[in-house]
């Protein structure tokens, strides 16, 4: 048991390019009100990006017939946005059998706070990098604007809870 | 592909193209709280161990430039203290009430890659945190110590119930209403919610045991449908005569019974995180997964 050899501790790491980080270039980014269940290139630029416009009380646009309204979010200070792409060695997926076991998954999932992407989930040595970066996004509502209580909102505020939680403390 | 913050890591990339596979990495470790996988991020060159969070809310999907990605999740990483990872197995160690060398305490068959902790700085200051510690030789030897993790937690406790009300976080349906009426006006009331909503928080990174005690440590009037502790097995601290029982012969001879008994206490942590943890804050507010387990929020 201690002596699991380096190689096979290997495996289940997936390392960051870090070249890819400082090369990668602004992307636009939408988060939309929607479940698109597909991930694939789309005419975003045709269809959508026109479409948007400066109401008084902020942007609109349409998305398959439905009105919806947004407003622009920036990435809180002192972080950075990143896309991050897997990259493809053709291997086979594994998933995550080492993982699984002792642990109901189905209740991990059904939480859905400590779930990695799927991405990052197989079992061996892989490589991931950014291929864009962003300072901020558009965050869309179903026909009103999304405001303050926006729970991605609340998600951006972690980070400065987080900086408390593990700051640490000051001896006797 | 999954948008990611990623904390700001300047220094780093200045000093990234020396070394291609060594630097930044993702790996899966052991969620303290649940004992269940965790995605973590470590920077080898910083020494930095990060935590990473998942935004994930219903009927979400991204576009990104010309493409568009489905499940619209965020992935956030911020800087964990390693020491509630190192605590995780310091507890677990501790079931064999010795003193031990660091590197037989951090063992893990499911997480192999636990051993990263290791390498991080500052062990040693960090642990005096949380253990006893003995120096034989050039070896150092690491106990668990109730009490002063107890301290330790108390202190995490008041820096973050600090930095809730430096970001004027609502901790409590009775702060929202006092602040209509009278701003300024401090009450006792309010002073508990802040305990409770830190105490919360600290929660999500120790496991439900020591969360109890750090409850009654702070003295928190206990919550409504609390159920009973099992009575403890474990040894306590204070009269546990520590000499009797070194044996540095015997280092983490993990048997069986260990094994057993750890798998145990995974089972009897989830009966436990089904009880009703209203009143009590935890992370899953800032990322929005709504569970039932968890209690109203």
């Amino acid at each position: 048991m201690e002596s699991i050899d380096e190689e096979d501790v290997q495996k289940h790491r997936v390392h960051l390019r870090p070249i890819t980080l400082r090369n990668a270039a602004p992307a636009t980014l939408h988060l939309l009100p929607c479940e698109v269940p597909v991930n694939r290139p789309a005419p975003v630029e045709r269809f959508f990006t026109p479409a948007i416009r400066q109401g008084p009380d902020g942007l609109q646009v349409s998305f398959r017939g439905r009105k919806l309204r947004g407003e622009e979010v920036e990435v809180p200070s002192g972080l950075e946005g990143y896309v991050m792409v897997m990259e493809e060695k053709g291997e086979v997926l594994v998933g995550k059998q080492d993982f699984s076991e002792g642990s109901e998954n189905d209740e991990q999932e059904e939480q859905g706070l400590v779930e990695p992407p799927e991405a990052l989930e197989r079992d061996f040595d892989r490589f991931i990098g950014a291929s864009a970066s962003f300072s901020h996004f558009t965050l869309w509502n179903l026909e009103t604007f999304p405001g303050p209580d926006a729970k991605v909102r609340a998600a951006l505020t972690w980070p400065r809870l987080a900086a408390a939680i593990h700051a640490p403390v000051p001896e006797d | 592909m999954a948008p990611a913050l990623r904390q700001a890591l300047d220094e780093y990339l200045k000093d990234a193209s020396k070394k291609m596979k060594s630097g930044l990495m993702f790996v899966k470790l052991v969620n303290p709280c649940l004992g269940e996988g965790a995605l973590y991020l470590f920077n080898m060159c910083l020494q930095q161990l990060f935590e990473i969070k998942v935004f994930k809310e219903k009927h979400r999907s991204w576009f990104i430039n010309q493409s568009v990605q489905s499940g619209g999740l965020l992935h956030i990483a911020t800087p964990m203290d390693p020491l509630f990872l190192l605590l995780h197995y310091l507890i677990k160690a501790d079931k064999e009430g010795k003193f031990q060398p660091l590197d037989q305490v951090v063992v893990d068959d499911m997480f192999p890659n636990c051993i990263l902790l290791l390498k991080l700085p500052e062990l040693e200051k960090l642990l005096q945190h949380v253990t006893e510690q003995k120096e034989i030789g050039t070896r150092k030897y690491y106990k668990y110590s109730k009490e002063k993790t107890l301290k330790w937690l108390e202190k995490k406790v008041n820096q973050t119930m600090a930095a809730l009300k430096t970001n004027n976080i609502n901790v409590g349906a009775r702060v929202q209403s006092a602040a209509f009426f009278c701003s300024h006006q401090v009450s006792s009331d309010k002073e508990e919610d802040y305990i409770r909503y830190a105490h919360g928080l600290i929660s999500d990174y120790i496991p439900k045991e020591l969360s109890d005690d750090l409850s009654k440590y702070l003295k928190l009037p206990e919550t409504s449908a609390s159920l009973p502790n099992p009575p403890s097995k474990k040894v306590k601290l204070s009269d546990d005569p520590v000499e009797a029982k070194e044996d540095y012969t015997k280092f983490n001879t993990k048997d069986l019974k260990t094994e057993k008994k750890n798998s145990k206490m995974t089972a009897a942590q989830k009966a436990l995180a089904k009880v009703d943890k209203s009143g009590m804050k935890s992370i899953d507010f800032f990322f929005g997964a709504k569970s039932k387990k968890i209690g109203k929020i």
